[in-house]
């Protein structure tokens, strides 16, 4: 290797982008796809977040990103560069693995400098660079340690200091968060954000929490089994899911579905199975009378009140099957005769008409803060995340 | 890159370097092995060396009917029963020693380095002692008994080692479940802890049977006038120059091969039934 | 040690649970190595046997002794040779077996195709190589038939070469298990995070591969030098009886009846390779691999 400790020093040029896109990816283990079709353009110096549950592919992705994994069909692009077929260090790539992979021979200098002694650079110049990328993490007097003498936090540090001192233009983080405790993790939590506002490079932060993606990303991608199923803002994809499948996952919403009965307005008049009618407003989706539809209303825009039945528009009656106090608010979870219904009843709310199990009840909102979703549901039966989220 | 693990794209260069080596290594391991095999049916000629010629069982049947060879069959019962003894009495001392070393107790230090010096210690050196103390307390020395020392002393380091990999990971909580539930601590031993471990004890038999079984170092001066099988093929390699001892390394490798066969399957057949349910 | 459920308990159950190995060792490994040390300074009689006595001449006879240090120097010899190589065989063997297998199972599979003959014969396994390396054996025939050769190879057989064969046959096994075992352990997401780091192959190996499988190293190293420092009879029979070990001066005494003499080349040798050992425990905290 001929590159010499200047190199190392400099600086990468600012313009150079850590801006991903993958092409068509797709990756095969055996006879299973891993992950189909994935095109996906992530923007330099963006926080995205990819979100699902375990299995959906999201670590897959990562790992074909950091070039752990080779893709079996498609192209990844860093920046203007096509880093298929690339070893990682030439991506401009650095890896922050879920069990932080601290090399448990060396001390915590000797693991942040490991980058450079594979440069070949001088045993003085590396330990010295090493220890200033300690002292940023806050860890310079640990830095005679061996990595099983660290808790959980430090161990973290470390880690990031020794993917930072690759001077990374993208940092990849694999379930970052998850080995810490409650207290830990949202410390770190803001820790990693503030410290990805400050380096303005591209972080890709996989996770299967969903209150963990929308603190953190400027973009969120949410994954199915294999397939990108959404990949927004936050705050699109927790207010305007695309499908039944996202706005379950993310939770805070109810899936409902019915036909179109009629289209006057801009407003589709929609009815269930089980008879409740609903309106929701038509932006740009177009649906045929007769045809299948399915809308997702927020929990914490649902009121509650007692009653047995409803004929109203926007509406649905049930029975309470359980109340869980959440603090600020209360969840209130109804069967009715389409299925389990949840209402987020703000506390005040609550104490001044409490309901119990048992109670009947009729849930209903407003026109406006109903959102079409653009598939049908299928109506996934038991559904893990079908109460997943807050 | 290659080193890590589930990519499944091309392979690298190196895996069909070592994999050669894998496959060479694999040929000078067993391919001696099997050229006694197909010798010990050579005919009537005698050779020693390939080509096999008229292929015959009768060194088979001169080692049961003993003319030239030495006691074969008398050995062979001696050497089994000494096996079998070695492996019971390995199962249970070092399984009951594994778990006392489970607690910190006075000693324990010292007691394992003994027994790692017990591993290291020349067979021959200690084929040595044994006959000397045996002198000096005026026992005779016989296979069942100072050869029988001389075995465990090389077998329980062993099967102690093999107790400390499977206890390491045993976890202490299965036990502490047990007892919130009411068991008592022999039952405790006896429905969860021996059952988890069952497998664990079944390599240590294993370990135990064939140490002793092909043991030569520590047999040679305390088995006491009557040999046990391997001294009898060591006996034989200077005296016997016809294919009976190729026959009879058949048959010894059969022997083990089967006391493999019967361990390794055994151990599966309790993993898959784990695995899958009854 | 993992420490087992405990509550404050008797320790007499523990003390009976380690009773019966202790018994064993100290009645078969502890009195008779210590027996072996005091006969060492007894005094040997011809006619007579052993006379208890306080000498110190059976130790100036064998270290004054030119062939004792041959002897020495030959087994040493061996040694190196043996363990360089059979580290070079078990390194790459289990690196292969934990690093390139892809599947689990068929690692597992590959593995105890190698372990299998530890379990059988040692004898037989060494005899085995009389008609592979013999004048008329396989290799010297196919080598003849080729027109490679035109006279059989005398070395194959009953020469240092097949006393280097042997070893290597019977104890590469104790180099590829503690290897593979300490391979194993190593988490994947270290040699990745190694790569990152732009490590190459060698790189990783040499960085982060070489150095966790240390305590395997200094186990395998551990097995097979006190094997082929202890063995007698592997170097008679596949020399023919032309090379010596440090035992045979143990086997010669022991034909005449010379215990003292050959208890004193006894602890010789046990001092040796307890020094060996001792070394190789200080370079590497093999006890905390092992009850890891």
């Amino acid at each position: 290797m001929t590159t010499t400790a200047a190199h190392v020093s400099n600086a990468r040029p600012l313009q150079e982008s850590g801006e991903i896109r993958l092409v068509d990816v797709a990756k095969q283990f055996g006879n299973t796809y891993a992950v189909q079709n994935i095109n996906l353009t992530i923007p330099h110096g963006s926080y995205c977040c990819l979100l699902g549950p375990s299995g959906c592919g999201k670590t897959t992705i990562l790992r074909m990103i950091a070039g752990h994994e080779t893709p079996s069909s498609g192209e990844i692009y860093i920046g203007k560069d096509m880093v298929v077929g690339k070893a990682p260090v030439e991506r401009g790539t650095a890896m922050m693995f879920q069990s932080y992979a601290l090399f448990p021979h060396l001390s915590i200098l000797d693991n942040v400098a490991f980058y450079l002694k594979m440069r070949n650079v001088g045993k003085e110049e590396r330990r010295q660079k090493a220890l200033e990328m300690l002292q940023r993490v806050q860890l310079d007097h640990l830095k005679d340690r061996m990595p099983a003498q660290l808790s959980g936090g430090q161990q973290q540090r470390v880690a990031l200091a020794r993917s930072l001192i690759t001077n990374p233009k993208v940092l990849l983080l694999d379930e970052p968060l998850s080995a810490l405790d409650e207290f830990l993790r949202l410390r770190m939590r803001g820790e990693l954000k503030s410290l990805q506002d400050e380096l303005g490079i591209t972080f890709v932060h996989v996770t299967h929490t969903q209150p963990e993606a929308i603190a953190l990303a400027d973009m969120v991608v949410v994954m199915d089994t294999g397939r990108i199923d959404q990949a927004d803002t936050a705050n699109v994809i927790f207010n305007k899911p695309k499908t039944p499948y996202v706005a379950r996952f993310m939770g805070g919403q109810n899936v409902l579905t019915g036909t179109v009965e009629s289209n006057s307005g801009g407003v589709f008049k929609l009815k269930s199975a089980d008879g409740s009618t609903f309106e929701a407003k038509a932006g740009d989706e177009t649906a045929s009378a007769g045809s299948k539809l399915s809308v997702s209303v927020r929990r914490d825009h649902v009121a509650l009140r007692r009653g047995d039945g409803t004929t109203e528009v926007n509406s649905i009656a049930g029975v309470v099957d359980a109340t869980e106090y959440q603090g600020s608010y209360v969840k209130v979870t109804i069967n009715t005769a389409g299925g389990v219904f949840v209402a987020n009843v703000s506390d005040r709310a609550y104490f001044a008409e409490p309901v119990d199990t048992g109670d009947k009840v009729v849930a209903s909102w407003s026109t406006e803060d109903v959102h079409i979703l653009s598939k049908a549901d299928t109506g996934v039966a038991g559904d893990p995340y079908l109460d997943g989220g807050h | 890159m290659a080193a890590s693990s589930p990519s499944y794209g091309p392979r690298p260069w190196t895996f069909y370097v070592l994999a050669a080596l894998f496959a060479l290594f694999v040929i000078f391991l067993y391919g001696p092995m099997i050229a006694v095999l197909i010798l010990s049916f050579q005919g009537p000629s005698a050779s020693l060396v390939f080509p096999l010629r008229d292929p015959s069982l009768m060194w088979f049947d001169e080692l049961f009917n003993p003319r030239r060879t030495g006691d074969v069959v008398g050995a062979f019962n001696r050497s089994l029963p000494l096996a079998v003894g070695v492996m019971l009495l390995t199962v249970l001392i070092s399984v009951t020693a594994g778990f006392a070393f489970r607690r910190r107790f006075k000693g324990a230090t010292a007691i394992f380095y003994t027994a790692i010096a017990s591993l290291i210690v020349p067979g021959l050196v200690l084929s040595i002692g044994i006959l000397v103390t045996f002198r000096y307390l005026g026992w005779p020395a016989s296979w069942y008994t100072s050869a029988l020392g001389a075995h465990l002393s090389w077998a329980l380091p062993f099967g102690l080692l093999i107790m400390f990999a499977i206890l390491g990971r045993l976890s202490p909580s299965y036990e502490e479940a047990a007892y919130d539930l009411g068991a008592s601590k022999w039952q405790t031993v006896k429905e969860v802890v021996v059952p988890i471990v069952f497998p664990g004890m079944i390599a240590v038999a294993l370990f135990g049977f064939t140490l002793s079984y092909d043991e030569f170092p520590r047999s040679w001066l305390t088995v006491g006038s009557k040999n046990t099988l391997p001294l009898e093929i060591w006996t034989m390699t200077t005296n016997v120059t016809s294919p009976a001892l190729y026959a009879l390394g058949t048959v010894t490798t059969i022997v083990s091969f089967l006391v493999i066969a019967l361990a390794l399957s055994s151990i599966i057949l309790i993993q898959r039934k784990r695995s899958r349910g009854k | 040690m993992t420490s087992a459920p405990t509550a404050k308990r008797s320790m007499l159950p523990t003390y009976l649970q380690v009773a019966p190995l202790t018994i064993v060792l100290a009645l078969f490994f502890i009195v008779p190595v210590a027996l072996v040390v005091v006969v060492s300074f007894f005094r040997y009689q011809m006619l007579v046997g052993i006379v208890p006595d306080f000498t110190l001449k059976n130790y100036i006879d064998l270290l004054s002794n030119p062939t004792t240090w041959t002897l020495y120097r030959s087994t040493l010899k061996f040694t190196l040779i043996v363990l360089a190589i059979t580290f070079v065989l078990g390194f790459w063997i289990a690196y292969f077996l934990v690093f390139h297998v892809r599947s689990l199972l068929i690692a597992i599979g590959l593995f105890l195709v190698c372990t299998v003959p530890f379990w059988t014969s040692n004898i037989i396994r060494m005899i085995s190589w009389r008609p592979v390396l013999g004048t008329e054996g396989l290799i010297n025939s196919a080598l003849l038939k080729m027109g490679v050769i035109d006279q059989p190879l005398q070395w194959l057989l009953y020469s240092d070469f097949s006393v280097v064969v042997a070893y290597v046959h019977l104890f590469t096994l104790f180099m590829i298990v503690p290897i593979f075992n300490s391979m194993a352990r190593i988490d994947k997401s270290l040699l990745e995070a190694a790569v990152d780091a732009g490590a190459t192959r060698w790189g990783v190996i040499w960085n982060v591969v070489l150095p966790l499988s240390k305590t395997g190293i200094a186990l395998g190293a551990l097995f097979v030098v006190t094997l082929v420092m202890g063995d007698f009879f592997v170097v008679t029979v596949m020399s023919g009886g032309l090379s010596g070990s440090a035992t045979s001066g143990i086997f010669n005494d022991l034909q005449f009846l010379n215990y003292p003499r050959a208890a004193a080349s006894a602890v010789i040798l046990l001092i040796v390779v307890l020094l060996i050992a001792a070394s190789i425990f200080r370079l590497v905290d093999v006890r905390k691999e092992l009850v890891r």
